[in-house]
């Protein structure tokens, strides 16, 4: 019998002519792994969001169809009424963060279910021992790092003992060790207690290993759903980037040219004294694309910003020829301005030519006097990217520009970044894949803080 | 020490800095408090004593020029209607300087309750009004959480070669400053709600029983009440 299930589910978020879901009908077994894949904005996280009641309920909107999740109807029961039966994790942890510390954190959920105050305690503790954190149970959230963060949080989720574990692309910000090993720790959990998981990722090669099924969206459609050996065949067939190792995205002749950016046994640290950068040396060329890849807090962020001029090393010469951008990480900092275009303009004195022609590059046209939150997550990193590319740099330093982005996004993007033979660009990923994809050069950030070629 | 007697307690310094007679007696509560501030990490405190000491130093500027006391004037400037003529008098500036203290008290108070405070004991603390005290303890975690965006607005900005330059480059950023805020706040409510709150029959991590400091916190939340009223 199915834990939890949807029937011809359509919705539409308010003030949207387009549904986010369409006509979708999926049954999930207990105990069963199923992996949801498909492009930004397809509606993987809406349909996570409706097994756990948060739509219709917490977003309003338009809502046919019907979702049962342990025999309850969610349009009759509350997300709050639900939880426990259903926990979710998402994307973001610092958003889902209510308390200070980590214990608290943990049994915050707990104490909403009404669990009897002297087991709180003790499951809490179980949870963050059954992740590997159980050290972290006194610290500080604000202390912790990103991939602390995130184990703390499915710990929370854990704790509730959930019949449904909703993951909405949990290791967006983890390296590929750390996204490895939270995914096989919450697959492996979750199967020990028969518990039923829905798993949306941006890469999937981890996933595919060890999930049972595969659901596809396609526009808020449910374009395939089967067990995992025939999904590789589909997904070949029709999506082939969602399964291979990054694709073709062009030639890039790298010209090797004059130095634009050379950082010489740079040394940095914030204000805790502890040195995150311990004599890096690096050199960037006009002409050449370097990736950047290392775990989680070895430096490459410090890094990218002592190149683009945004941090000034405590030690070490650090040279650059010509004007640098930096592309943060976090899309939500490019919303200055009430239009697109303004916003983009920006960085280039308000030059709106250069600013429509910068929104074109990155496939934009027709968005320039939307307001940028009202702009899809897609939309809006690609509205960031603009922003960057607009004042034409001579170094173009990236941060994670592929966090949350689906795979055949990132090969357009590896397309527009390896189209420019002129400039020098870095760009800082986990993604080794698209790192693969776009780069002339991979220089690896150890632990140790030794920059390697690879 | 427990959160709850520590809370009681600056509310007591703030009631005493409020009910207080003598700029002495003020500033030297203020004093006090300040100095608990100035041990907290320098990342931390800076919004915070910013805040405190600005509003009290605007206070203490301009109250003299829309009182009219008599004493001895220092300075006699221009007649405005509605406001008449400005000056500035001995006693209008003694009793500036006597309300900027209060306000810095009371503002220190909440600095140092936002500083040095465990908020999730608080919370925890709480036997009726969960709801109010979490979303007060929410809302101290804004402060810190507003700096940050803030820098990563700037840091966005230089990104692209711009320098948030003076008063107005700064201003700027509240407009967007704000709406983050908000959207921050939505993204938290419905994890909230996922997590189930708001759900009838919660329970609580149980506390353990207050000691003797906490019990002499509280006493001396009493006793700055009462001093202040009769003494200070």
């Amino acid at each position: 019998m199915a834990l939890a299930r949807t029937e011809g589910l359509s919705y539409a978020y308010p003030g949207s002519a387009v549904p986010a879901l369409r006509d979708v009908s999926v049954d999930l077994a207990p105990g069963q792994v199923t992996l949801v894949l498909g492009r930004s904005g397809s509606g993987k996280s809406t349909l996570l969001r409706a097994f756990a009641g948060l739509v219709p309920h917490f977003h309003g909107g338009r809502f046919s169809g019907r979702v049962e999740v342990a025999g309850l109807d969610t349009r009759r029961h509350h997300p709050a009424r639900l939880a426990g039966t259903v926990a979710t994790l998402f994307q973001d942890p610092e958003d889902q963060v209510v308390f200070t510390r980590v214990l608290n954190e943990v049994a915050f959920g707990l104490e909403n279910v009404g669990t009897p105050p002297r087991q709180i305690e003790g499951r809490a503790l179980e949870a963050l021992r059954s992740v590997g954190a159980e050290h972290l149970a006194g610290r500080l959230v604000t202390e912790l790092s990103g991939g602390e963060l995130q184990r703390v949080c499915l710990a929370a989720t854990l704790a509730l003992e959930p019949q449904l574990l909703l993951l909405d692309e949990p290791t967006s910000q983890l390296d590929p060790e750390a996204a490895k090993a939270l995914i096989e720790l919450a697959l492996q959990l979750a199967r020990d207690r028969g518990t039923s998981v829905v798993l949306s990722e941006q890469r999937p090669v981890l996933p595919f290993e060890i999930c049972d099924r595969v659901l596809f969206l396609e526009d808020g459609r449910l374009a395939f759903d089967g067990l995992v050996g025939r999904a590789r065949t589909w997904l070949e067939q029709h999506h082939p980037l969602f399964v291979s190792d990054g694709g073709w995205a062009g030639v890039h002749r790298p010209t090797h040219g004059q130095v634009t950016c050379r950082l010489d046994g740079v040394s940095f640290a914030y204000e805790d004294n502890l040195l995150v950068l311990d004599s890096a040396s690096i050199e960037l060329r006009r002409g050449e694309i370097v990736a950047l890849v290392g775990p989680n807090g070895s430096g490459k962020t410090t890094l990218a910003k002592l190149a683009a001029g945004l941090l000034e090393p405590l030690s070490g010469r650090v040279e650059r020829r010509g004007r640098p951008t930096y592309l943060s990480q976090d899309p939500g900092r490019y919303v200055l301005r009430e239009r697109a275009l303004d916003e983009v303009a920006v960085g280039v004195d308000g030059d709106l030519a250069a600013a429509s022609r910068a929104l074109a590059a990155v496939g934009l046209i027709g968005c320039e006097d939307r307001h940028p939150r009202d702009l899809s997550s897609g939309e809006r990193e690609r509205l960031a990217l603009a922003a960057v590319l607009a004042p034409d740099p001579d170094l173009l330093v990236l941060d994670e520009p592929t966090r949350g982005v689906d795979p055949e996004r990132k090969l357009e993007l590896a397309a527009l970044l390896r189209a420019n033979t002129t400039r020098a660009t870095l760009v800082v990923t986990h993604d080794v894949l698209f790192a693969k994809t776009v780069a002339d050069r991979i220089v690896s950030l150890a632990p140790d803080r030794e920059l390697a070629n690879v | 020490m427990r959160p709850a007697p520590a809370a009681a307690l600056l509310f007591g310094l703030a009631a005493a800095a409020l009910l207080a007679r003598h700029t002495v007696s003020v500033a030297a509560l203020a004093a006090l408090l300040l100095l608990v501030c100035l041990r907290a990490p320098v990342s931390r405190r800076w919004p915070y004593l910013v805040g405190a000491v600005g509003s009290a130093a605007a206070l203490f500027v301009l109250t003299p020029f829309v009182e009219r006391l008599p004493g001895t004037v220092y300075w006699s400037g221009p007649s405005i209607p509605v406001v008449g003529t400005l000056d500035v008098t001995s006693t209008e500036l003694s009793g500036a300087l006597f309300n900027a203290c209060r306000l810095a008290a009371v503002s220190l108070a909440f600095a140092v309750y936002a500083l040095w405070l465990d908020h999730d004991r608080l919370v925890q603390a709480a036997g009726f009004a969960r709801r109010s005290v979490l979303a007060v303890a929410l809302a101290t975690r804004l402060v810190p959480a507003l700096e940050r965006d803030a820098s990563g607005l700037v840091e966005a900005l230089r990104g692209r070669g711009v320098e948030p330059e003076g008063l107005r480059g700064r201003a700027r950023l509240l407009s967007p400053l704000l709406a983050g805020s908000l959207e921050r706040s939505l993204n938290l409510a419905e994890a909230m709600e996922a997590r189930g709150f708001g759900r009838p029959g919660a329970t609580r991590l149980p506390q353990p029983r207050w000691g003797a400091r906490e019990q002499v916190a509280l006493a001396g939340a009493v006793l700055a009440v009462v001093v202040g009223a009769l003494w200070l």
